[in-house]
Order: C-alpha cells, then sequence, then structure tokens
C-alpha cells in the first residue's frame, strides 16, 4: 500500500494466519524429531544429521503442497480466500524450512572431505546421463534456489517496482520448483524407501496440487469470464439487468485484457479487472464503503476514476461505457489509470437508489 | 443467493461471521494435518541396519601387516580382547578419507595402527586416530599371508563405500546415498560390493578392478543401484576382496 | 578448475556485482524512483538479497523508471491470461516425474543366489 513501506506488514489476521501454520510447522517438526525416534527403537538410530534433514525436508513438501493447494482451492470455492491473503508469509516460511534440510545434508552428505562441501555437493555424483542414480540434489539445489528468490523478492517493494506481471511471472516459477521438487523425491528418497508410507502420502500430495490445478483451470474454461465481441471499438458486456448493486461483471477484451463493470447504486462505472497491486480480480470483489475492494488483498479503489482513496495512491486504468437499448457496452481501450469517468446511470434505478 | 449475502473477506477487517466457523475447522485441519504427516512420516522410516561406530569401546592398538589391494588392509598379528589376530580389517581415516598414502609405504611391513572400530556384524573396519599414533611401523617378525583364489563368481548387489556401509553413516546405502559414497570413494575410502547373499560366509566383500588396481571410474555410475557382475574372488584372512569385470557389470531390472 | 569451482566463481563474482548495484541502489537509486521508499529505511536491507540475486532486472527496471519509459498499461496485464498453460502442463509433469520415478525403482535381488562361474586357478601365489 502506499504509505511508508515497513519491513514486514501485519495485522490480526496476519497474525493469525502465522501462528497457525507456525503451529503446524512446529508440531511437525516436533513430532519428527523427538517422537518418532521413540516409535522407532531402532538398535542403531538413524543419524541425528539425516533424521533432522529428513524432518525438515519433509516439512517443507508437505508446506509448499499446502501452499500450491491454496490458490485453486481459492478459485473453486471462495472461502478458501483468506488462505491467499497472507500466503507469502507462509512461503518464507517453507523457505527457512528448506534451507534448514539443504544445510543439515550439505554438513553431513557433503562435509567431512578435503574438497569445498558446496562445490562437492556438484561434482561428488556425475551421472548426468542416466535416470536412476541421477544426481537428483540439483533438483533440490534448483527448487531451493526458486524458493530463495522468491521469498527474497516478496515484499511490496518489488512487486510495484518489477510491476505486477513481471512479479507473478517471476513467482510462478514456484510451479517449476515444485515439478523440481517432485522430482528430487522421487529420484532421492523413494528410490530406497521399503516403508511405503512415505511413498503413499508423497504421490498423495503431488497428485493433490496436480489435480486441483488441473480442475480449476477446466472449472474456469467452463465457468470463467467470457471474451465479448467488438463492434467498432465497444463490446457488449451483458445487460443493465444482470449486475447486482455493489457487485460487477467482468468480460474479456479483444487484447485479452479484462474489464469489469461494477453497479454502484444504480450507477455503472467500468475499470480494469487487475488491481494494482497483485492484479488480483478486482470485478470478483465488491463495493465496501463506497470503494471497490479486492478480493485477494482488499486493496480499495473509488470506482469512478480507479484511484484508491487517500493516503494511498494506487490507480487502475478506466473504461468508458455507454447503453445500447438494454446493453451495456465498453470501449475496448483503456483511459489513463486515474481517470475519472462519469458514471452512467441505469435507466431502471429506483430513484431512492440512485439518492443513495 | 445473492452475492451480498455470501461472506466476503477482507485481511484488515475481522473475519465474516459466517466464515469464522470454516476457518476455525481448516485452521484445525491445516495443524492436524501437519502432526499426523510428522508423525507418520518421522515414523515410517526404513531401519538403516546394524551397524555403527563403536566409541562405547575405547581406541583400539592391535599390530599387523598391512596389504594393498589397492585399497589398505591390515592381517593382525597381535590383537587384543576384540580384535583377535588372524583378523583382517581394511582401513580408513577419520571423515571421507582414506589411508592410502599413509599405508603405502608400509606395504608388506609390520606396523601398528590404532583407532576406532566400525562394526556391521564383525568388526570389519578400523578409523585410524591422525599421523603416528594412528598408524606406525612395528618391530617384529612380519609373517607372509596368503591369499586364496576362490575362483570366478556372478554376484548380485549393490556397490558402496565400505565406511558409511559400516556405519560410519546410517544409512549408509543406497541411491539417496550415492552422492556421499562417490565422495567418500574419490577420497580413496575402500569400496565394497555387498552381495544379495553370503559368499563364503561374508555377504560383503572389497571390490577393486579386474586388474587389482583401484574400482573403475565406471563403477561409480552405478554406485547404490542394483547390478549384478562376475569377477575374481579371493579370500585375504577372514575378508573376501572382488576383483570386478566391468564388461559383466548389469543393472537389474526392475 | 573443475565445473564446480567454475559455478561457485561464477556465483560469488554475480553476488559481489549485486552487492555493488545494491549499495548504490539503495542509498541513492530508490527514493527517485519509488515515493513510497522515501524516508523509509528500515525495510532497505531486506532487498539486499532480492538484488543480489537479480541485480540484472534491477539495474533494467531502475533504468526504465528513472527515464520515465515505464508503460502504464504494461501493469495491468494479469498473468492469469497465460495461466491455463500452467495449470495443465504442471499436472502432466508432476504425473510423468512420478511415473519415471517409480519406474526406476529397483527390488533388491535377494533371492539372487551368487555363482561360482569357474573354480580358482591352480597356480597360487
Amino acid at each position: 500500500m502506499s504509505v511508508k513501506y515497513t519491513p514486514v506488514q501485519w495485522n490480526r489476521n496476519k497474525w493469525l494466519y502465522d501462528g497457525v501454520m507456525l503451529i503446524g510447522v512446529v508440531l511437525f517438526l516436533y513430532v519428527f524429531l523427538f517422537v518418532s525416534p521413540e516409535i522407532l527403537s531402532h538398535e542403531f538410530p538413524i543419524n541425528p544429521q539425516v533424521h533432522n534433514a529428513r524432518a525438515f525436508g519433509a516439512a517443507a513438501f508437505v508446506m509448499l503442497t499446502v501452499i500450491l493447494c491454496i490458490g485453486p482451492l481459492a478459485r473453486i470455492d471462495r472461502r478458501f480466500l483468506p488462505l491467499l491473503y497472507n500466503r507469502r508469509h507462509f512461503g518464507v516460511m517453507t523457505t527457512f524450512v528448506a534451507i534448514t534440510h539443504a544445510g543439515f545434508i550439505i554438513d553431513w552428505y557433503f562435509a567431512f572431505s578435503s574438497s569445498n562441501k558446496f562445490e562437492a555437493l556438484l561434482f561428488a555424483n556425475t551421472s548426468y546421463t542416466q535416470l536412476a542414480g541421477f544426481p537428483f540434489e540439483v533438483f533440490g539445489v534448483f527448487s531451493l534456489l526458486t524458493l530463495l528468490l522468491l521469498a527474497v523478492t516478496s515484499h511490496d517493494f518489488w512487486m510495484k517496482f518489477l510491476t505486477p506481471p513481471v512479479w507473478k511471472r517471476l513467482h510462478s516459477f514456484i510451479y517449476l520448483a515444485y515439478i523440481s521438487l517432485v522430482a528430487h523425491v522421487s529420484f532421492g528418497i523413494l528410490q530406497d524407501q521399503q516403508n511405503h508410507t512415505v511413498t503413499v502420502i508423497f504421490i498423495g500430495g503431488a497428485l493433490c496440487v496436480a489435480g486441483l490445478h488441473a480442475y480449476a483451470a477446466w472449472l474456469d474454461l467452463r465457468k470463467g469470464d467470457k471474451p465479448g465481441t467488438e463492434k467498432d471499438g465497444w463490446i457488449e458486456v451483458c445487460k443493465t439487468s444482470d449486475i447486482e448493486n455493489g457487485f460487477a461483471k467482468i468480460r474479456v477484451l479483444p487484447g485479452g485484457d479484462r474489464v469489469a463493470v461494477f453497479n454502484q447504486d444504480g450507477k455503472l462505472s467500468a475499470i480494469s479487472n487487475a488491481c494494482a497491486h497483485q492484479n488480483g480480480p478486482l470485478g470478483e470483489g465488491k463495493i465496501i464503503d463506497c470503494l471497490v475492494t479486492c478480493p485477494w488483498h482488499g486493496f480499495q479503489y473509488n470506482v469512478t476514476n480507479g484511484r484508491s482513496p487517500a493516503p494511498f495512491t494506487e490507480m487502475v486504468p478506466t473504461y468508458n461505457l455507454r447503453l445500447s437499448g438494454d446493453s451495456i457496452e465498453v470501449q475496448t481501450q483503456a483511459n489513463p489509470p486515474g481517470t475519472y469517468v462519469e458514471p452512467v446511470p441505469l435507466p431502471d434505478a429506483k430513484p431512492q437508489e440512485v439518492m443513495a | 443467493m445473492s452475492q451480498n449475502d455470501k461472506p466476503f473477506f477482507v485481511g484488515y477487517f475481522p473475519i465474516p461471521g459466517q466464515l469464522k466457523g470454516f476457518l476455525a475447522l481448516i485452521s484445525v485441519g491445516v495443524v492436524l494435518l501437519f502432526l499426523l504427516a510428522g508423525l507418520v512420516i518421522g515414523s515410517t522410516q526404513d531401519d538403516p541396519g546394524q551397524s555403527g561406530f563403536r566409541f562405547d569401546y575405547g581406541r583400539q592398538t592391535v599390530t599387523g601387516v598391512v596389504e594393498l589391494t589397492p585399497y589398505p588392509i591390515l592381517r593382525v598379528t597381535e590383537g587384543n580382547d576384540l580384535i583377535k589376530p588372524g583378523k583382517t580389517l581394511m582401513l580408513a581415516a577419520a571423515g571421507k578419507s582414506g589411508v592410502d598414502a599413509r599405508a603405502a609405504p608400509h606395504e608388506g611391513g609390520l606396523v601398528q595402527v590404532s583407532g576406532i572400530v566400525l562394526q556391521r556384524g564383525t568388526i570389519d573396519m578400523l578409523q585410524l586416530a591422525g599421523g603416528q599414533r594412528g598408524l606406525s611401523a612395528a618391530e617384529g617378525d612380519t609373517p607372509e599371508f596368503d591369499t586364496e583364489p576362490l575362483g570366478r563368481w556372478k554376484l548380485a548387489g549393490e556397490i558402496c563405500d565400505g565406511k558409511c556401509l559400516n556405519g560410519a553413516m546410517r544409512p549408509g546405502r543406497g541411491l539417496a546415498h550415492k552422492a556421499c559414497a562417490a565422495l567418500c570413494l574419490i577420497n580413496e575410502v575402500p569400496p565394497v560390493f555387498v552381495s544379495s547373499q553370503p559368499v563364503e560366509g561374508s555377504d560383503f566383500m572389497l571390490i577393486t578392478g579386474l586388474d587389482g588396481g583401484r574400482l573403475p571410474d565406471m563403477a561409480y555410475d552405478f554406485i547404490g543401484q542394483f547390478i549384478t557382475l562376475e569377477g575374481e574372488l579371493e579370500r585375504r584372512g577372514d575378508i573376501l576382496v572382488l576383483r570386478m569385470d566391468p564388461e559383466t557389470l548389469e543393472v537389474i531390472d526392475g | 578448475m573443475n565445473e564446480a569451482e567454475a559455478i561457485f566463481l561464477f556465483a560469488k563474482i554475480w553476488g559481489a556485482i549485486g552487492a555493488c548495484v545494491a549499495l548504490i541502489f539503495l542509498t541513492i537509486g530508490i527514493e527517485r524512483i519509488d515515493e513510497d521508499a522515501d524516508g523509509a529505511y528500515v525495510f532497505r536491507p531486506l532487498l539486499i538479497p532480492g538484488i543480489l540475486l537479480i541485480w540484472p532486472l534491477v539495474l533494467w527496471r531502475w533504468y526504465i523508471l528513472a527515464d520515465g519509459k515505464d508503460e502504464w498499461s504494461s501493469r495491468y496485464k494479469p498473468r492469469r491470461t497465460a495461466h491455463h498453460w500452467i495449470a495443465f502442463a504442471m499436472p502432466v509433469a508432476i504425473i510423468l516425474v512420478l511415473v519415471l520415478g517409480l519406474s526406476q525403482r529397483q527390488i533388491w535381488p535377494a533371492d539372487f543366489v551368487p555363482q561360482q562361474i569357474a573354480p580358482a586357478a591352480q597356480v597360487s601365489q
């Protein structure tokens, strides 16, 4: 938000969110590290370093799996949107857990030799041309570097600096990182594990991520925003009776951009569907206190000029619109962000609504 | 249902009443998921096997004759309560390193060695202390030892490094451990072959090149994989040495 | 120098250049291109790791913003237009990797009986 940057933004809900996730992760690590050795009771126990590495590695996998399920879940059922709200904090937490895993591995499997342990990580196993026995560590290195890249660019400054589309593209590397993580586990511990409980949990988690993404994308293809047909630089959005007061209809413009047409107390205004913060879908938000509120992180805009209320300075483009019979039409060319556009009254709007 | 009746979450506002129950449920669910996952994944790890450093035995000092296979082994001539004369020990140094350079000058000669035992069933390796303390020439008669050829064998199993297999690391074999094993072998820790079933009473043996040289480079790509191979087997005291034929190495299907 | 050493040398040089960029950008650059950073200092060290990693991108964006070449319309082109591609490609990749991984799994040849192919040569040493 456009007040002075602070290192980390917290509010009550974020504290709650971070608290729940932290409790989950701490419990995971606690039972793995301190309860499971009792249950295993091997005569010669697994080396503590390996046990620790596995605890943090498994935690990072479960955390990343949960993180990647949040996105599609929120698209399938909007009640999951609160989980999206503070996902970045959980991502940073995952990065720390993953670094700890890598630390234990490097200080154990790659230490104690005359070579630099980080170099050893790259040259100890060089079977790059075969599948079995492939140096699966490099998959982990890739995932870890990606997580690091995302964590260190997670501050809102980066979003504004790089622009939301570039930032989002950078952060969509998380999908590659997850595939790489699946490979890291598949060609690593999965090759050796004799007890298949872990195999089942691991494959189940990976398939959850895969299935949810495919299902959410399929839903979006079926029920998602529809393109409008262009005629002389204008497209039809919907009928005048289609938009509920306080909400919007979204149309995909010929160039691929989306426009959100809002009904605020019987008057229509059109703004870009992409929030200035993370390009969240403004048209899926609602008007609260006369301000369009983004469903992702609650950024707000005046619907007539696309400007955030002071002291914030975010702006989104606006669109000209007109009525043609009972159809609402929008000009496909956007106005520069913050341009005021006179709202168009709905013909059948009750006078008191307009007054309100 | 009007869209207005659906709960709308805004991060910096209090949570809408309709969402509170759902979010509480999700929170409990997430915490339980983590708890259960940690417990189940943690407590279903495989047993790493019966092997390890025996620091509890204390430092062992014995005397014997150094043989190079080319990896140095010690044919014990003068033992102690734990390590009897006639025993054969593989030798390694602390960390991921062998003792080739220290042992080579003493080939065929009598030495006193001192270090920590690594035990996997029987005691088969000694991790030598540093410098003279760990390995030094000894005075006395130097007996001749036999090497008994056992013919050409076809075996199935896995190539590992002798130190981790003997318990320096638990688990100390398999593909997840491959890079560590390779690093050990690069640094001259004796390589071993774990056989599917015991051969001549032993389920693992030192493995070398066919000409009695070091483990061939090509074998490094197969560390930790289940393979079959042929080679000349020989007995040196109570350990076996397999001189592998690289031409015959095959990965086992499935 | 082997490949591993070369990679680490490259990483060190990359990081060193990044450190220089971070120093200049965080002291004199940032407040000229982002008014929200004007007077905000505590958060700046938090940006250092990011600059170390992606300093070429930082230099590029710095140049674009300082030169007034930033085009506003580029800020409102959500990635979601291309998301379908990822949303279907990722599941395929995950399943492919899982199948490949499982197909490589081996079973310990516990039933294999060691075979003596030829007896020991008569000549012993």
